[in-house]
C-alpha cells in the first residue's frame, strides 16, 4: 500500500501554548486571519452553589492541535472545480494557487476550515504538510516546535499501530465524512464525537 | 452575509429565470403555433425570446463576483468529474450557447419549423440540468441546512415560478409594443396573450400551492438537521421570512386569481398588464428574499 503521511496529536499531554501555531504561521509566512494550525481550546461544565460556597460541577477542558487531515476522502478536493487541489502520492493535498479561481467551494465542503482564504490574493490556502521540510527529511515546523512533544507525524498505518485508531473527539466532526488521516491520544477528560457539552472557547480573532 | 454572497443570490436567480422562462417561451410557442400558426406564435414571443440572453448574461457576469480570481474563472470547469460546481459552469455556458444558437435561428428563421424546435428542446434539456447541477452545488455534508431533498425541488420551483411571470410581464411588453406598431394585428394577439395569461394565471396558483408544500417541509426537515438554521430562519430572520411568504402569496396567488379574471374580459388589456408586471416584481421580490434566506441562515457543519 502506498505511503499516506498523517498527523498524530496527543490531547493528553497539550497545555495550549500555541507555539504550534505560531510556528506554522512564521514558517509559512501566513497573512492576518489565515492559520493553517490552529489550537482550540475545548471546556465546559458548571459551578453550583452548595452552602456559602461555589463548587465545581463537570467543568472540564482540552485542548486540540488541528491543521489539515490530508483526508482519504478530501470533500475539499472533489469540490474544486479547477483541479487546484491535489492529493500526491505520499497523501499530501496541497493547492496550486495559480489554478485557484478564489471560488471559495473548498472552504464550504471542508469540516475541519482547513482550506483558508487569502484575501490579499484572493485564492486560497492550507496546510502543505511544510513540503520543503518534508523534502530536505526535516519534520513539519509544528512538530519540531511543540514544546511538550504532542505533536508527531508519518505513516499513518505507523502512527495508528503506534497510537490506536481515535481521529475524532468533540468538537470535531465524525471521522466518517473525510476519513482524516489524523491520531488523537484523547485528553482524560475528552468527550465523544456528538455527545459534546463544552464550547470552543477561542476567540473569533485567534482561529 | 457580504457582496460575495449577493453575487450568488444574483446569480442563482437569474440563471433560474433565464432557464425558467426559456422552458416557458417553448412551452407557450409550441401551443400557439399549433393553435394559431406559426406566425401568430412568433409575433407573440419572439421579443421575449431576445430577452432571455441578457438576463442569463448579467447573471453570469454576477457568478464573477464571487470569486477571488476571477482571472482564472476559464479554469473552473475542469473538474467535470467530480465538482459540482464545474458541472454548474459547464452547464451554464452550454446552455447560454445552445439558447443564443436557437435565438438566433429563429430570430432569422433558420431551418424548418422541426429543427428550430429539436434545438429549443436540447437548449431546454441542457437549462434543467443546469439548475439541478446548480443544486447539486449545495448538497454538502458540511452544510446541514443545504443538504435536503428541498434544495433541488425550491431551486425548479423558482426557476417554474419566475420563468412564468417573467414571460408573462415580457408578453405583455411585446403585446404594447406590437400594438404601437401595427394596431391592426393586434387584435388576434390580444387574443393569444390573453389566453397565454389566463394559463400562466393557472400555473402560477399551481406553482404556489407547491411553494407553501415545499416551505413547511424545508423548515421541517432543517429544524431535524439545523436546528440553528431552522431557529434563525423563524427567530432572527422571522419577518423577512414572512414578507416572503407574503410576496409570493400576493403576487403568485393573489394576483394570480387577478390576472385570471382579468385575461378572461376583454377590454380589461390594461388591468391584465399591469397585473401581470405587479405580480411579476413581487414574485422576483420574493424569491430573491427566499434565496437571501437559503444563504443567510447556513451553517457549517464541523469546525469553521
Amino acid at each position: 500500500m502506498a505511503k499516506q503521511l498523517g498527523f498524530y496529536f496527543d490531547s493528553s499531554a497539550c497545555v495550549g501554548c500555541k507555539t504550534c501555531q505560531i510556528a506554522c504561521k512564521d514558517k509559512n509566512n501566513l497573512p492576518l486571519g489565515v492559520c493553517w494550525r490552529r489550537v482550540f481550546e475545548y471546556a465546559g461544565g458548571s459551578w453550583v452553589p452548595q452552602g456559602d460556597q461555589w463548587i465545581p460541577n463537570n467543568v472540564f477542558g482540552y485542548n486540540l492541535s488541528l491543521s489539515c487531515n490530508h483526508c482519504e476522502n478530501p470533500l475539499c478536493v472533489n469540490a474544486c472545480p479547477t483541479t487546484a487541489l491535489v492529493k500526491r502520492a505520499d497523501g499530501v493535498i496541497l493547492i496550486n494557487q495559480d489554478q485557484c479561481v478564489g471560488c471559495r467551494y473548498c472552504e464550504w465542503a471542508c469540516p475541519y476550515g482547513a482550506p483558508q482564504f487569502d484575501e490579499a490574493k484572493g485564492v486560497m490556502t492550507k496546510c502543505n504538510f511544510c513540503e520543503d521540510l518534508l523534502a530536505q527529511g526535516q519534520n513539519p515546523a509544528c512538530v519540531d516546535a511543540c514544546p511538550l512533544r504532542a505533536l508527531d507525524f508519518g505513516d499513518i498505518a505507523e502512527l495508528r499501530a503506534k497510537h490506536g485508531n481515535v481521529s475524532a473527539v468533540e468538537p470535531l466532526p465524525v471521522a466518517t465524512i473525510t476519513q482524516p488521516h489524523l491520531v488523537i491520544t484523547p485528553n482524560r477528560q475528552a468527550q465523544p464525537v456528538g455527545k459534546g457539552t463544552g464550547t470552543i472557547l477561542n476567540l473569533p480573532e485567534e482561529l | 452575509m457580504n457582496v460575495r454572497e449577493w453575487a450568488l443570490i444574483t446569480f442563482t436567480i437569474l440563471a433560474q429565470m433565464s432557464v425558467g422562462s426559456f422552458i416557458v417561451l417553448g412551452i407557450v410557442h409550441y401551443f400557439t403555433a399549433k393553435k394559431s400558426g406559426e406566425k401568430q406564435a412568433d409575433e407573440l414571443s419572439d421579443r421575449a425570446l431576445l430577452a432571455i440572453g441578457p438576463v442569463l448574461a448579467l447573471g453570469m457576469a454576477a457568478s464573477l463576483l464571487h470569486l477571488g480570481n476571477p482571472i482564472n474563472a476559464y479554469k473552473a470547469v475542469t473538474n467535470l468529474a467530480t465538482s459540482w460546481l464545474s458541472r454548474e459552469i459547464f452547464f451554464g455556458v452550454l446552455f447560454a450557447v445552445a439558447g443564443a444558437v436557437f435565438a438566433v435561428m429563429q430570430w432569422k428563421k433558420i431551418a424548418t419549423f422541426q429543427i428550430r424546435n429539436i434545438v429549443a428542446w436540447v437548449a431546454a434539456a441542457i437549462g434543467v440540468a443546469l439548475v439541478f447541477s446548480m443544486s447539486m452545488v449545495y448538497m454538502m455534508p458540511t452544510r446541514p441546512s443545504w443538504n435536503l431533498v428541498t434544495t433541488p425541488l425550491s431551486f425548479f420551483a423558482t426557476t417554474l415560478l419566475l420563468g412564468v411571470f417573467a414571460m408573462g410581464a415580457a408578453f405583455v411588453a411585446n403585446y404594447w409594443y406590437v400594438q404601437s406598431k401595427n394596431p391592426g394585428c393586434a387584435s388576434d394577439q390580444c387574443v393569444l396573450l390573453r389566453d397565454t395569461l389566463r394559463w400562466f394565471a393557472t400555473a402560477s396558483i399551481v406553482l404556489l400551492g407547491f411553494q407553501f408544500v415545499l416551505l413547511p417541509l424545508w423548515i421541517a426537515q432543517m429544524a431535524g438537521t439545523d436546528a440553528v438554521s431552522a431557529a434563525m430562519l423563524v427567530g432572527e430572520f422571522g419577518i423577512m421570512f414572512g414578507l416572503r411568504l407574503v410576496l409570493v402569496f400576493l403576487g403568485a396567488g393573489v394576483l394570480g386569481i387577478f390576472l385570471y379574471r382579468a385575461a378572461s374580459s376583454p377590454g380589461q388589456e390594461k388591468v391584465m398588464g399591469t397585473v401581470a408586471y405587479v405580480a411579476f416584481a413581487f414574485v422576483l421580490v420574493g424569491e430573491v428574499l427566499g434565496r437571501f434566506l437559503f444563504y443567510a441562515t447556513a451553517t457549517h457543519f464541523g469546525l469553521q
